[in-house]
């Protein structure tokens, strides 16, 4: 979790450069060639001496896949082979789970693209035999997913031999890609896991639990996904695509849950039925309605695993909240005239917020809510 | 006959025989060329990059004029799922590898001679046609070599093949680091068409450097060992991978030269052959001395 979070505060951080283009304060500690963006060498605040390019549309690799571009020919070896069409967006898209931008942009400033040519060299007979040249470069990025899925590394099934493809149909491929996404990825509601451990065969795991109540993002626990997860290893078709079931050790298969949930727990997971979907009522008495069931659990608990018991009283997270500025229409109920003048406790006896306030010190028969003491407004 | 006089007599037989034969004595060397020079080329061959494509494969076949076939043909993986080995109509074959219980991808293999930096080959061939050449490269004289396969007994990689399908002069076959290809200032066939660079042609020096920094770079990737550095005394050709090699069928040597090669025991007798007519003038040789032995009651070994 601390990873993940130390990964996120990263992205945010490279994010707000891009935002403010503004490279941030200790920026010469990041791992960035000076020349990049500066033409002197002692580049002062006075005299930052940048280097003249188009700054606002400098484009990162820290963009959303949507903000990508959707098609990139390539067609370096046009005198041998029809240009290989490659559909960046979809990628970028794919490339979410599985290690994002830097997947292929395995080296970036934090200013633009670079080029792969900018440090793969063109020619294999060269000096620096350090990096790989730029076709092993470019078949490296390609091969080592495509092969895993299809078992293909025949030149042929990306170079099409030219004269082959007559030029209306490599007109059909830049029409197909045009506006294309990858498909969504359909979610599950839960998924029960059966196992093998003895103390309990069942583990039901509710994905939109995690997704919609704990708000975890995709990328939190499907980083480095394998293209095999959803494309066809056994290439019975493309468009069909199968869930393969995860080759993954032991250890590498409660890794994700570990990230979370403490280790050594077993029986919270591992039952011998179904688990019921998460309730928080049910789970702490607290029944999480709005505005709280929008928050993200760290909100309250902290990122400190595993949550610790929180109190009712609203101060103890809403530090500093007094009869005298508290909105009770943040509630969504406008206390009327005459209410808004008592004492909290008046109504909230105990001043425990959790249960249902009670009318009774003042009225005989009247329950909340069938009789409220104002309007509800909404939030 | 005390063994000095004896080799001088075969000395003075052989050179009488080589020049009856026509030979000028310039052609008769004192032993094989076995240079280990300090700016020797090499290959880094990277398991964890290869892609199984075969191409090298294609490549190697087409420089030397064997059959080749399609390259489209290499596509097949079937031949894959059986492990070969080098032999007199492929020079290097591409071998798979499971990479383990959690992983689709395998490992892929290149298998050739591995240009020892102390070659067994070249100390065991009694003619003296294999030689290690200054860029590192071990190649053999077809011209010279008599078929006697003392080179492929004495590889530790059991890499020299024999041309046992051909009746008539039948000869030794192994990749030559594309020895032809090289001097020119060309790649081997293999490195050049390699689509993903698995194949990193440079001075063995430097190769080991960025092994080494692979290695470092990546700890997950590699094992820490790069095969090739130090086994049977180093070798041109090192390879990394992911797993023991063991498990990828290298075979486990030391790190000193493989059994013979300081010894060099063949060529002290031999060296000044000039095969074939003058392998029967030692023959001839030989026989005089057994019978002449015979006739003293020596016990002496040749
Ligand atoms: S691998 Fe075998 S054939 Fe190749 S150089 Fe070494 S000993 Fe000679
Ligand atoms: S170096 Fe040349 S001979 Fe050796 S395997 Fe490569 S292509 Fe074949
Ligand atoms: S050409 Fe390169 S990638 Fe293909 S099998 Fe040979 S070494 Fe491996």
């Amino acid at each position: 979790m601390k990873k993940i979070l130390a990964i996120l505060l990263v992205l945010i951080f490279m994010g707000e450069i891009n935002a403010q283009q503004s490279p941030g304060k200790d920026h010469s500690e990041l791992n960035i060639n000076c020349k990049t963006c500066h033409t002197c060498d002692v580049p002062t605040k006075d005299e930052p001496c940048l280097v003249v390019c188009p700054r606002e549309k400098i484009a990162t690799i820290y963009q959303k896949p949507e903000q990508t571009p959707e098609l990139i020919v390539i067609d370096q070896l046009k005198d041998r082979y029809n240009p290989v069409y490659f559909s960046h967006k979809i990628h970028a898209q794919m490339s979410i789970m599985s290690g994002g931008c830097e997947n292929c942009h395995h080296y970036n400033t934090s200013g633009p693209i670079l080029k792969c040519n900018n440090c793969h060299q063109s020619s294999r007979q060269r000096e620096d035999i350090s990096i790989p040249d730029l076709k092993g470069a470019y078949h490296r990025q390609c091969m080592d997913c495509h092969r895993e899925w299809s078992h293909e590394t025949g030149c042929n099934t990306c170079h099409s031999p030219i004269n082959d493809l007559k030029e209306s149909e490599k007109n059909d491929f830049k029409k197909q890609l045009k506006g294309k996404d990858h498909p969504p990825v359909t979610e599950p509601t839960k998924i029960v896991y059966e196992t093998n451990f003895e103390g309990g065969k069942l583990v039901t795991f509710y994905y939109d639990d995690h997704i919609n109540n704990f708000k975890l993002k995709c990328n939190q626990c499907h980083a480095r996904e394998s293209c095999t997860r959803c494309h066809d290893v056994n290439h019975i078709s493309s468009d069909k695509l199968i869930l393969v079931k995860e080759k993954k050790s032991l250890e590498e298969h409660h890794k994700k849950c570990f990230n979370c949930h403490k280790e050594n727990d077993c029986a919270k997971c591992h039952l011998d039925k179904q688990l019921e979907p998460f309730n928080h009522k049910q789970r702490t008495g607290w029944a999480l309605n709005k505005p709280h069931s929008y928050l993200s659990c760290v909100s309250c608990h902290g990122s400190k695993q595993p949550y610790k018991k929180l109190d009712n009283q609203c101060v103890s997270c809403h530090k500093g909240w007094k009869k005298e500025n508290f909105k009770h229409s943040v509630t969504g109920l406008r206390l009327d005239k005459i209410h808004s003048e008592l004492s909290c406790e008046d109504c909230h006896t105990g001043k425990d917020y959790s249960v249902k306030p009670g009318c009774n010190g003042c009225h005989e028969n009247y329950v909340y809510p069938n009789q409220k003491p104002g309007r509800l407004v909404g939030k | 006959m005390s063994g000095k006089s004896r080799r001088e007599f075969l000395k003075k037989s052989i050179t009488a025989g080589a020049i009856a034969t026509g030979l000028s004595s310039s052609t008769l060397k004192a032993g094989p060329l076995n240079i280990l020079s300090p700016d020797r080329m090499g290959v880094l061959v990277d398991t964890t990059v290869c892609v199984g494509c075969r191409n090298c494969e294609w490549a190697c076949k087409d420089a030397h004029n064997l059959h080749a076939g399609n390259l489209d043909s290499y596509e097949d993986r079937k031949i894959l799922e059986t492990k070969r080995r080098p032999d007199h109509t492929a020079l290097t074959v591409v071998n798979e590898y499971p990479r383990g219980k959690y992983s689709n991808l395998p490992i892929d293999v290149k298998v050739q001679c591995m240009h020892c930096d102390h070659p067994a080959c070249v100390s065991a061939c009694i003619v003296g046609a294999f030689s290690k050449q200054e860029n590192g490269s071990v190649i053999w004289d077809t011209d010279m070599c008599i078929g006697c396969r003392y080179c492929m007994a004495a590889c530790p990689f059991q890499i020299p093949a024999f041309e046992y399908d051909k009746a008539l002069d039948p000869l030794i076959m192994k990749c030559d680091f594309c020895f032809d290809r090289t001097k020119e200032g060309n790649l081997p066939a293999c490195v050049n068409i390699c689509p993903v660079e698995a194949l990193t042609y440079g001075p063995r020096t430097e190769l080991i450097k960025v092994a080494r920094k692979r290695i470092k770079r990546n700890p997950d990737r590699y094992i820490d060992h790069v095969f090739g550095e130090l086994e049977v005394g180093g070798t041109s050709w090192m390879y990394l991978a992911s797993k023991d090699f063991k498990e990828l069928d290298f075979p486990d040597l030391g790190k000193n030269p493989a059994p013979g090669v300081s010894e060099s025991i063949q060529h002290g007798i031999f060296a000044y052959f000039v095969p074939p007519v003058s392998l029967y003038v030692l023959l001839g040789g030989i026989m005089w001395i057994t019978k002449r032995r015979k006739e003293l009651g020596t016990e002496e070994k040749i």
